[in-house]
């Protein structure tokens, strides 16, 4: 259900006019004393000149004022809702109720008692406003109370079948933490003023969080059923920790300045979009535009997060980051960053692995990283992660983890999201630029699922079909795949809810693809989401295909990518040509295929003269 | 009701755990040294389930999961061998401590249904906090099955609600880092302890870690009792082949009790 706002207190005309505009579902007055009373004749003034947009109620708020003196205020103002902000207990609503035939809300202050009052005003309260208790003064405190609180408001406001509004302190910086506790309503005056006027830049913003239809994940970082934080009790605290300081440079004008800068500066962003007119000619149908993740520094999006959560743990005041790796990726990713901030790195990896991928190993050595080779289970991803999260479960109070992609406990499925978002919101601003358009789909392929939710998420409330594509190895009904939207059932890896791929009596088990990248049993819970309420469409791609696929893009475009990439590009072989001259096909070009030479060339060798 | 929550569990002092784990080092065998354990005169035992991805344990008893599942052992295993084992005679408080993925894929009424089969009283999850329980909880309320909760030391402001939401022991974790032996422990975990016993209606256990006779002597002052696993399951790897073999097996089982009773005494 979407989130209703009310701006309040309006103080002239021009506040009265802003608020209009911003198309909020409430307007409030306050006509008790204090610094933003007003008077019914000003009220009614106001309106005369701007009526309010059809559907916007204007309120009244009263504080223990007498009967005559609302009903008068509401016949000359015009109120369609009063709201009652004193100690007026139910018999006083009724009758103000019946006298006008307005809407009555009542205002209660936060304390461990006020669920138990909202049921004394059952039948009678239209709608509740829940605000920071304070001892001498009535309401309009501008303090937020502890939100944990607001799922219980609002569950008894549900059982009554009315809404309950939260105030108290909501600006533009807390309002999205405010909305992960789905709230029915936001009542703001405060928060959107700057300098003691209404700002309309702050409403805008307000009304923009509040309309979003999109809202993941919630306090308890779920997605849907998906994600939330299943690890030891030993580990709680290292979320909280990291979940505090997230929230702390989320919003940060001064984390986003260092951290674009070493975007720019470092990694080379903004990555180009190309445009692959030869391969689109030759696939005869879309047109197919690649979004260039493999320019980055040390190749593929990878960097992106690791740049920001870098930064973070110096934040944080860490001296070691650690991480784990299946192919390398990750694991360079991770060293490169802990060299440039002059942090230490320790890199889990499977021994087998290690076997499989020399060459990494040997780079993360050479940026003076070290990688522990990990011997547990079955030595690849999943057991390098379990010994990474055994690491940092006692080494938490100087370590952080730098997870690699949109997976493990809360925070790090959002906070990965947030911090790859860029690929989608460049790829938006640049294709708008070229084309004045927005794609007609979006393409990635998904492992862990990180450059697909970095790209998918901006044009999530959109209307643009976005693909994500699983590695479907030797095929899906064989025991070879890694397909784990396709094949998996419910269950818990690394801390989060999610598909897996397991076996009957829920052990995890070894996923396949000539892909390292794509070769995770789990899948991060926001695509579990996606998935499941259908806003996301998921396929999979053989190794063969993808194979194709990676000729196609060399021989067409002059373009190596990585294999996990080219799952992305057999999807758009088979897609592209059923589409019409001027769709657009948007592909997440994930990172580049130096490193798979190797593999490639023992796929295709001998194909190749 | 359960015999957790019974007075003389409750009641008694110096409380002494261990921890095996199910079909280790054989189905047969498992059943055989729970049985030896209550012998010993344990106040209860864990009875742990395999699982692929066990992230809260050390290598120690990874490696006899990983026996255990070479072998067959699942959750639905663990739950046999432990009929079994009440059927042979086993009458102390049994907490089956799996992990919650084989929970998920068993479903969580099934599970309910089998440990009232098996006579489970305590169920734990180690990656199961109080934040994702509820349902669960709820479920184990009704058939009166302890849902253990462990507090950490850094559970700081989480403490008082996990020491709320106790149920048969709080399971006190004595260190940071996984199950296994160790050296040392911190100096703070005396004050921590005490601070907790003063909120907690159930006894508080501590586990992790402790291995030896002065450890588990040191924690049962502080505490109300003591968890020992890692250095009880290496002590039954390294006879493992004398536990699955007839002629050796009474001898390896003997060995056993007196390990136990030397830590308990």
């Amino acid at each position: 259900m979407k989130t209703s706002i009310k701006f309040c207190g309006m103080r002239c005309e021009e506040d009265y006019l802003k608020a209009v505009e911003s198309g909020a579902d409430m307007l409030g007055f306050i006509f008790a004393s204090g610094k933003r009373q007003v008077n019914s004749e000003e009220v009614a003034l106001w309106q005369r000149n701007k009526p309010p947009h059809p559907g916007q109620k204007l309120t009244g708020v009263f504080v223990n004022a007498s009967a005559e003196q609302v009903l008068e205020t509401v016949k000359k103002a015009g109120l369609h809702i009063v709201q009652f902000h004193g100690t007026e207990p139910p018999e006083e609503l009724k009758a103000i109720k019946s006298a006008s035939g307005v809407q009555v809300y009542k205002t209660l202050h936060h304390h461990k008692e006020a669920v138990n009052e909202m049921a004394k005003y059952e039948g009678t309260a239209d709608g509740y406003v829940i605000d920071t208790k304070t001892s001498g003064a009535w309401g309009g405190t501008g303090r937020q109370f502890d939100w944990e609180a607001v799922p219980a408001y609002t569950r008894e406001a549900e059982r009554q079948g009315v809404p309950c509004l939260i105030a108290g302190g909501v600006n533009t910086d807390n309002i999205y933490k405010l909305l992960a506790y789905k709230p029915s309503g936001i009542d703001v005056s405060s928060g959107i003023e700057t300098d003691g006027k209404k700002d309309e830049r702050k409403m805008s913003e307000m009304k923009k969080a509040v309309s979003k239809t999109y809202q993941a994940p919630d306090h308890l970082g779920r997605f849907g059923p998906f994600g939330g934080k299943y690890v030891p009790e030993t580990l709680m605290y290292a979320l909280e920790e990291l979940e505090e300081a997230y929230d702390s440079i989320k919003n940060d004008p001064e984390f986003a300045k260092e951290l674009h800068k070493e975007m720019k500066e470092y990694s080379g962003r903004p990555t180009a979009l190309s445009y692959a007119g030869q391969l689109s000619a030759h696939y005869g149908g879309g047109q197919i535009f690649l979004k260039r993740e493999d320019l980055n520094h040390t190749g593929a999006h990878k960097i992106n997060n690791a740049l920001a959560q870098a930064l973070l743990a110096k934040r944080m005041g860490k001296t070691q980051i650690i991480a784990e790796t299946g192919a390398g990726q990750h694991g360079v990713a991770s060293a490169t960053v802990a060299a440039r901030f002059g942090l230490t790195c320790k890199v889990f990896m499977g021994a087998e692995d290690i076997r499989r991928q020399e060459l990494n190993v040997f780079r993360m050595r050479l940026l003076g990283a070290e990688v522990i080779e990990v011997h547990s289970g079955g030595k690849t991803l999943k057991d390098a992660t379990n010994e990474a999260i055994r690491h940092w479960v006692a080494n938490v109070h100087d370590t952080f983890y730098l997870i690699g992609s949109v997976v493990g406990p809360h925070p790090y499925p959002m906070m990965v999201r947030d911090f790859q978002s860029i690929i989608g919101e460049e790829s938006k601003r640049q294709l708008s630029e070229r084309t004045g358009k927005l794609p007609d789909e979006v393409v990635a392929c998904v492992g862990g699922g990180s450059n697909a939710m970095g790209i998918f998420y901006p044009f999530i409330e959109d209307e643009v079909k976005l693909t994500g594509v699983e590695a479907a190895g030797k095929g899906i009904d064989t025991p070879e795949h890694a397909a784990t939207l396709s094949k998996g059932r419910k269950g818990v890896l690394h801390g989060s809810l999610s598909y897996l791929l397991q076996d009957e009596d829920g052990n995890i088990t070894e996923p396949y693809s000539i892909s390292a990248g794509l070769d995770y049993p789990g899948i991060g819970p926001e695509h579990a989401h996606l998935r499941d309420t259908g806003r996301v469409n998921y396929e999979a791609v053989t190794d063969k295909e993808a194979l194709e696929a990676l000729e196609d893009l060399c021989r067409f475009e002059g373009i190596l990518p990585a294999i996990e990439t080219a799952h992305a590009l057999a999807y758009v072989k088979k897609k592209a040509p059923g589409m019409s001259k001027d769709d657009i096909i948007l592909v997440c070009l994930s990172g580049r295929g130096d490193k798979d030479v190797h593999t490639i060339q023992d796929a295709l060798g001998e194909e190749i003269e | 009701m359960n015999r957790l929550n019974d007075t003389e569990f409750q009641s008694k002092k110096s409380k002494f755990v261990p921890y095996i784990m199910s079909g280790h080092p054989g189905y047969e065998s498992s059943i055989d040294i729970a049985l030896t354990l209550q012998d010993s005169g344990v106040d209860a035992v864990e009875w742990g389930v395999p699982f692929s991805d066990p992230l809260a344990d050390g290598p120690v008893i990874q490696e006899a999961g990983e026996q255990s599942r070479k072998g067959g052992g699942s959750l639905r295993k663990a739950l046999k061998g432990l009929k079994e084992a009440r059927e042979k005679g086993l009458e102390i408080p049994v907490v089956l401590f799996t992990y919650i993925n084989p929970v998920l894929s068993l479903g969580f009424n099934e599970l309910i249904l089998e440990m009232k089969k098996a006579d489970v009283d305590g169920l734990l999850i180690p990656d199961l906090p109080f934040e994702e329980s509820d349902e669960l909880r709820k479920l184990c309320n009704v058939e009166g099955i302890s849902l253990i909760s462990l507090i950490a030391p850094s559970s700081n402001h989480r403490m008082e609600k996990i020491s709320r939401l106790g149920d048969g022991f709080l399971y006190y974790v004595t260190s940071l880092g996984v199950t296994g032996t160790r050296e040392s422990f911190s100096d703070l975990l005396a004050s921590n302890i005490s601070e907790l016993k003063k909120t907690a209606q159930v006894p508080v256990l501590a586990g992790f870690g402790i291995s030896t006779r002065e450890h588990v002597r040191y924690f049962q002052d502080i505490s109300d009792g003591v968890i020992v696993g890692s250095a009880l399951v290496k002590f039954i790897s390294e006879r493992q082949q004398e536990l699955k073999d007839n002629k050796t097996k009474k001898e390896a089982l003997q060995e056993i009790k007196v390990f136990v009773q030397d830590l308990i005494s």
